[in-house]
This record gives C-alpha cells, structure tokens and sequence, in this order.
C-alpha cells in the first residue's frame, strides 16, 4: 500500500474506533463511580492496596469527587432552569456518593488540605447546589483536625458551618474561640467570637465577620464565598425595604399588589427592582417579597427552604 | 496467505517450546491454594473471592504474555539478526508482521482456553455440597457462564495490549517497548478519568487537549466487567459488541500503523 | 550474456548523531555487474560496505540513491524472490527450532507442499553435513553447524543466483573445504554465486570476476585473470648444473639466489630487463634451465595496494 493511501486509512480506523466509542458511551453510561465505593468500602484497605501510590490515588479520587459534585449540580441547576415542577428536585439523593468519595480521598492522603476545605463547602451546600449536609461536613473537616490539630482554618471553618447552615451561635462562637487560640491565627477570630456569642444572628454582625473574611481571605474561593455571602446580606436587606414599602403602599390603597407594574405606575418605585445578581425579585400573589429562584444568590439563608440538620 | 498462516503457527510452536505455557500450571497451583485457603470462610464469599481472583490472574499473567512476547515478536528478531533470512524470503514485511500478531493471538487464545478451564473445575469444586436453596441466594451461580462474558472481553483487551506491543517493538528496543507498552495500557484503564478531566480544567486549550487524549489513547476500562459479573448484574449483548467492535478497529488503526513503520525502516 | 545482478550508483547513507544528521555514508556511487553462471567475489576489509551493499540487495535497508537489481528486476520484486538464496553474516535463527523444522518452516514460506518442503529440507541437510543433528533444537548448535545450515535455508529452492555474505566465517578448514566444492557445484549447475568476503585465499580459488570495496567506494574490479595478469612482478628461475662462478657472476643481477641442490639454483629476478638475456648467459655458461615462470602479484599484494591507494597511503592491516 502507498504510504498516503496507508495514512489515510490508519486515520479513518482511529476515527471509526472513535465513533464506536463515542456510541458505546452514550449507551452504556459509565457507572464506576457507584461500583468504587461499593467495592472497597474501607478506605484504610483502599490505602493498603494503593500503597505507594496514595498520593496519585488520592488525587484520583478527588478529581473523580470535584467531577461527581459538579456534574450533578449542574444537571439539577439545568433541571431548575426548565420548565419542570419543582417536584423534581425533591428527592435528594443526588449527592450520595459525595461523602464517601471524600472520605476516601482523605484517607488516602490525610493531609489533603483542599480536599477537606473544599469538601466541607460542597458537602454543606443547600440543596440543589449540594447535597446539604452540615453535620458531613463538620465530620470531614473534624477528620482533618485528628490528623493535623493546627489547623485553625478547620475549626473556622466548623465555626461558619455552625453560624451559617446549623444557626448554632454557642458552638460557633466555641470553635471561633478554640481557633483563635491555635498559634498563628489570625488576630480578629477572637472578636469574632465574642461577637458571634453575644449577638447571634445578627445581620450586621454577619455582614461585619463576612467583611473581615474578606479583607484577609488568603484563598480565591473564599474570597468568593465571603463576596457571595455580603450580596445576600445586602439581599436580605433590600428584601426588608421593598417590603415595606409594598405593605405601605397596600396600607395606603387598600389594594392586594400582586405585580411591580402597580408600584411602578405608582411611582413608588422606578422600576422593577432587581437583586445584587441582576434578578428581578419575585412579588407573590399574597404580596410578599423574595428572591428569584433563578438568582445565582438562591437559596438565601432563612429561606423556607432551610434544611433540617441530618439524623 | 499461507505464509502468513505459517509464521502464525511458528510464532505458536515458538511460544509453546519457549515454557511461555508454565505460567498456566502457576495459575493452577494459586487458583487451588487460594481456594484451599479461603474456603474456611462461608459459602459464598468463597466463590465470589475465586471468581474474583480468577480473573484478576488472567488479566494480570494475559497481560504479561501479551507484552513480553509481543516485544519479542519483532525487537528480538531484528536483534538477534534472524529476521534476515526471513526477510529474504518471498513474504512482504506486512505479512510478517500480521502473521505474527495472529500466532501470539493464538498463544493468548490456548493460555486463556486452559484458565478458564481450570477456573470452572476450581468452581466446581467449590459448590460441591451446596444446597441450590443456598446458592439461589448469592449474587451469581458458581457455575455462572456470564463469566465467559467477562473472560470474553478480558481476551479482546489482551488481544488489543498486545496490538500495542507490536507496534512498539517495530522500532524501538525490547526493553523501551515494554517500559512504553505497560505505561499506555496503565493510562488506557483510567482512560474515562482523563474525560472527567475536561470539566475540571480551566483553560479552554487543556480542555481539548486531554478531550484530544480520550478519544486518541486506548479506552480499555470498557472491557473491565469483572465486577459487574461477579455481582451478577447483567452485561448486554450490545455491550460486548460495541465493545468487540471498538477492539477491532483500534487493533487494525495499530496494525496499520505498525505495517507502516515496519515497511520502511532499515535494519542496521 | 545478461546480468544476473546488477547496481547503478548504489549509494547509502546513514544519519548519526541525534541531533545534528551528519550522514556517514557506508556505499558511494557503486555500480557494478554479475554475469550469470559466474562465481563472483565480492571483496574489501572490514568495515568496507560489502554487507551493507548484500542489505540493499535483499532490501534490508533502503538506498539513498541509485538502484540494483537482481535477474532483470528491480530489488524487492517478490517474485524474484523465490529464484535466490540469501545467507546472511553471523546467521541466527529460532532457538527453539530443529534444523529440520526450520527447513520445512522457510519451504512453506515458499509455497511448497509439506511433502516437497520435507524432501528438500532432508536433501540439503545431507548436502551440507547436518543430517545427523536435524532433530537438535537451534539454541544447541554451534557457530559452525549454523553456517552450515544457514547455507541450506539458503538453496531451499533451488536458486538461480545465491548471495552469500561471509560465507565461510566459523568454519574449519574441512568446513571450508566443503563450502568451496558446494560454490564451485553450483557454478557447475549453472546457479550464479555472488559471495563477499575479507579471506583473499577463498576468492583467488573460486572466483572468475571480483570487486574491490574501500570505504564506500568501489575501487577495482574485473576478471581476476586480468587484474594479476600483466603484474608481474619478477621471475623465477630454476637453473640446473651452474657453476660457482656462473652464480658468483649472475649474483649482482638478481634480486636473491637460493640453493636448492647441488648444482641447483633457484633465481629470484626482477621484472625488468626480461630475462631473455640473462638465460642466455647461462646457457651459454653450461647451466640448463629448469623452469622459468613469471612470478604473479598475488590478490594479496593486488588487494592491499588498492586499498592503500584508496586510503591516502595509509597502511592497513586486514
């Protein structure tokens, strides 16, 4: 066979195996990441039979626990986007794989630093945006203390779970303190526990520890977090004014308001009001204010749709 | 054609005469200790365990064969001067090389044949005495000849190793061709790893880069249902033809490939 | 008559070095022509290029420029494949093979029938002298009974012309005497043998034409007669019944005088002046000749002077 002819066939052969491939996935989906855990249950045999190479096995896993987190927030973020019933997202069992996929990539490699920070976040996250669970998170990052009791970044970190997603203040204000007494800490968790123990849920507060995390956030993702976060203060706040004003205006008229065109024909407001993100905010049929599920700051703490600690 | 079948078979006696099938009697001897051992524990762990085992040692030994005697194949006959005379003969350097490929095919066909045997007398042997009530409740029969399935595909993923072996020996040393054959089937099994990749970089041009890698590098996870097999959960039909169809186009891109360059290199 | 094989410019060069190719170039420009039924040597010291040239021939490589071909057609025709014979250096073969099975093995590759494939394979084995270690696997065999064998895959189908490189290398000297008489057979049967070789010894018995490689290059060939004929470079005489006097006298014109006998002289003369005058004078003195011959450059000499000449005057062992 001519050299060119051979060529072009040996490329056609690779691009058919292609398509066969490309055919056979889409058919056979790949179910590995649910066979993995099943097998090997006990992360500690795992770490034995990849002895040698746990380093590379542990980040393995955790590339495999970023793409199994992401994939399926993103296919429930394309699910709440559609036209669907919100019934759809109820069954929250998305996620189950999540924890023991960390788990085992921080058994692998105890000291895994972002596995366990990063980990923690995804694993509190609200559902949809994760699976929802605080008291995992608070067991990971609990994990990554035993191996390394320095790291005061953890029990900060416990510290937020506790003020943010569990809205215990004594225990986040305990483990702000037991941070703060870690040598090398920063010098405002002292503060901050102070604060947090005596003023709770206080909005401002908050906005004032989120202001202090960002001004000495040494991490990109937690300077987002912290960014994230004082836009849904400022949410939650612009909630309260427009409230206000609607129940006013309903005082003053007598009128049911159901839509933002009445207020804006009123001049009571220049427009449809929109959220730091750039959503409009919803006004429900019985006149109340909130926040657009569309919004990329959705769900907002205190939400109806806050979540009961897990049994 | 008739050569070709004939240095197929040669490449067989070769193998044979070479102790190659001595591996078989070592996978006799761990298939029956190991079922001596385990069968302390209760009846059914001890089947999955062996089956598990079973087929780890065929995937394990069949990838040692395929590689060192597919090095062999060509790299030892252009060192030891022996493809000369056979080159003077009247046989284009493709049949050589297809002939070849064909006889440690055939060798890994007769190694696989005589496992599989043994791994079902090994079964055998396990489910002697065991009542059908008992073994209804486990995950897979002993006897299970879903296992054929997973051998199956465990021999199309040899017969694609050894493809890659070929290739490697047609230029480059023995002992490079081994060292480079073992790292492209160790990144071939975590092959879907590197398309789960692509949704955690960053930068558009690694995206493609290692989408490039996944459809280009061999894919052989697909061909590991040991598991699946084990757990009794079922394998389609499609599954292995896709799968088989795949193997077969990959192996004829390699060969190709490998006609190429064995065609038109010098032998010093 | 046609040429059983033949080159054009045949020219190979090798890249060395990694990265900067600076090519060495093993075979320059040769051309050269075999007539059929003519045993033909092929000759140069080591390192000369001859097994590259034999490796272009059986298109083991690939030439840089130039062609050959072989019985009319161009190298790689596999047709033509099936009319010669190839031994190459150092054969090696399947260390576990029998001579016997390697025989049959290299006739199905030819196409024969296990029947005729087994028959020649028995034929050859006894031409050569293995017969009685047909059933020893190949990792047994020494480097002789190897060469031996190589020269039996080598007419497995009756070549017309066999190529031959070193083909008396790890022989003794009966297994020399053997390949000889097996060479000149196949002249005899009309088969042309074209063999390369460093032992000049083995050439000036059995060839008609030689070549003479250098470092690449060709430089002589021709019939051997030609070439040694007109370089002569003395002669010797035997002279019978010579007086002391007639020797003390003829002393001062030849190169050396011998006594082999009484009255007995053997003469060691120049080429120049011919020795017509000086028989003269010892006839005329009462001495008779005995015998008068012309004393040949040997290959030896032929050979080192043109490859010294090749080499810028720089002499080299072979």
């Amino acid at each position: 066979m001519r050299m060119p002819i051979a060529v072009i066939v040996a490329l056609l052969l690779l691009a058919g195996a292609g398509v066969v491939q490309a055919a056979h996935d889409r058919a056979y989906p790949a179910v590995e990441i649910e066979d993995a855990p099943i097998y090997i249950a006990s992360p500690v045999a795992l770490r034995r039979l990849t002895e040698g190479f746990n380093g590379m096995a542990a980040d393995l896993y955790w590339i495999r626990a970023i793409q199994y987190y992401g994939g399926t927030k993103r296919r429930l973020d394309a699910l709440a986007q559609s036209p669907e019933p919100p019934a759809a997202l109820a069954d929250k069992s998305d996620y189950q794989h999540l924890y023991e996929l960390l788990d085992i990539t921080t058994s692998l490699d105890p000291r895994f630093d972002i596995a366990y920070r990063f980990g923690a976040t995804f694993l509190a996250e609200t559902y949809p945006s994760g699976p929802g669970r605080p008291d995992l998170a608070i067991a990971l990052l609990e994990k990554g203390l035993r191996e390394r009791p320095e790291k005061w970044q953890y029990l900060q970190d416990i510290g937020y779970i506790y003020y943010w997603y569990l809205t215990d203040y004594r225990r986040a204000a305990e483990y702000f303190e037991r941070a703060s007494d870690v040598p090398g800490a920063p010098n405002w968790l002292r503060p901050l526990a102070a604060t947090t123990r005596a003023q709770g849920g206080d909005r401002r507060m908050s906005r004032a520890m989120w202001l202090s995390i960002l001004e000495s956030a040494d991490v990109d993702w937690l300077r987002v977090q912290a960014e994230r976060r004082l836009l849904q203060l400022r949410a939650l706040d612009d909630i309260d004014a427009l409230q206000a004003r609607v129940d006013q205006y309903a005082a003053r008229t007598g009128e049911r308001v159901s839509g933002w065109n009445a207020l804006v024909a009123a001049r009571v407001l220049r427009g449809v009001p929109r959220d730091p993100a750039g959503t409009p905010y919803e006004l429900t049929g019985d006149g109340k204010v909130r926040l657009s599920e569309r919004s990329s700051l959705f769900p907002l703490p205190n939400e109806p749709l806050k979540l009961t600690p897990a049994p | 054609m008739k050569a070709t079948g004939a240095i197929a078979i040669n490449v067989f006696r070769e193998s044979v005469r070479d102790k190659v099938l001595y591996n078989l009697v070592f996978f006799a001897i761990l298939m029956m200790g190991a079922s001596y051992l385990i069968g302390q524990l209760t009846a059914g762990q001890d089947v999955k365990i062996i089956k598990d085992l079973g087929l780890a040692a065929m995937s394990i030994f069949g990838l040692f064969i395929a590689v060192f005697i597919g090095i062999g194949l060509v790299s030892k006959e252009v060192e030891r001067r022996s493809i000369y005379s056979l080159l003077a003969k009247p046989v284009r350097r493709w049949q050589l090389l297809v002939g070849k490929y064909a006889g440690l095919v055939l060798t890994l066909v007769v190694n696989i044949g005589v496992m599989t045997v043994a791994l079902y007398a090994v079964l055998v042997y396990l489910r002697w005495g065991v009542s059908p009530a008992v073994e209804k409740a486990w995950d897979a029969p002993a006897l299970d000849p879903a296992l054929l399935k997973a051998i199956y595909l465990i021999f199309v993923e040899l017969a694609l190793v050894t493809a890659i072996a070929l290739l490697f020996s047609t230029f480059s040393t023995p002992i490079l061709s081994a060292a480079f054959t073992f790292g492209l089937t160790i990144v071939g099994q975590y092959s879907t790893d590197l398309r789960n990749f692509q949704d955690v970089l960053d930068s558009p041009v690694a995206q493609q880069i290692a989408r490039g890698l996944y459809w280009v590098l061999p894919n052989l996870g697909q061909f590991d249902i040991k598991l699946r097999i084990v757990h009794g959960l079922p394998v389609s039909a499609g599954y292995l033809g896709t799968a088989t169809l795949y193997a077969a186009l990959y192996i004829a891109f390699l060969l190709v490939v490998s006609a190429l360059v064995f065609s038109r290199r010098d032998f010093k | 008559m046609s040429a059983a094989l033949r080159t054009e410019e045949l020219t190979k060069d090798y890249a060395l070095g990694f990265w900067r190719k600076r090519p060495y170039r093993a075979l320059d420009a040769l051309s050269i022509s075999v007539p059929a039924g003519e045993v033909f040597g092929f000759l140069g010291p080591n390192g000369a290029g001859k097994t590259t040239t034999l490796k272009l021939l059986m298109q083991l490589v690939y030439p840089t420029s130039g062609r050959a071909e072989m019985l009319g057609r161009p190298v790689g025709d596999l047709a033509v494949k099936h009319r010669i014979g190839y031994l190459p250096e150092h054969p090696y073969f399947y260390d576990y093979l029998t001579a016997e099975e390697l025989l049959r093995y290299f006739g199905s590759l030819f196409g024969f029938s296990a029947a005729e494939a087994r028959a020649r394979a028995d034929r050859l084995l006894d031409e050569v002298g293995i017969a009685g270690e047909r059933r020893l696997q190949l990792r047994k065999y020494s480097k002789g009974m190897l060469q031996r064998l190589g020269i039996a895959q080598a007419l497995l189908n009756d070549p017309e012309l066999v190529i031959f490189d070193e083909p008396m290398s790890g022989l003794d000297p009966l297994g020399r005497r053997d390949v000889r008489s097996l060479i000149l057979g196949l002249r005899d049967r009309g088969c042309t043998v074209f063999f390369s070789s460093h032992v000049l010894s083995d050439a000036e018995a059995l060839c008609n034409q030689v070549a003479i490689l250098a470092r690449g290059r060709l430089v002589a060939t021709g019939r051997l007669t030609d070439m040694l004929a007109f370089r002569a470079r003395g002669w010797e005489m035997v002279v019978a019944g010579a007086s002391d006097a007639l020797v003390a006298a003829l002393t001062p014109r030849t190169r050396r005088i011998v006594r082999i006998g009484e009255g007995r002289y053997q003469l060691d003369l120049p080429l120049e002046p011919p020795p017509e005058r000086l028989l003269a004078d010892v006839t005329a003195a009462g001495a008779h000749l005995v015998a008068l011959n012309p004393i040949r450059e040997t290959l030896e000499d032929f050979f080192i002077e043109q490859v010294a000449s090749a080499t810028d005057g720089s002499h080299r062992a072979v």
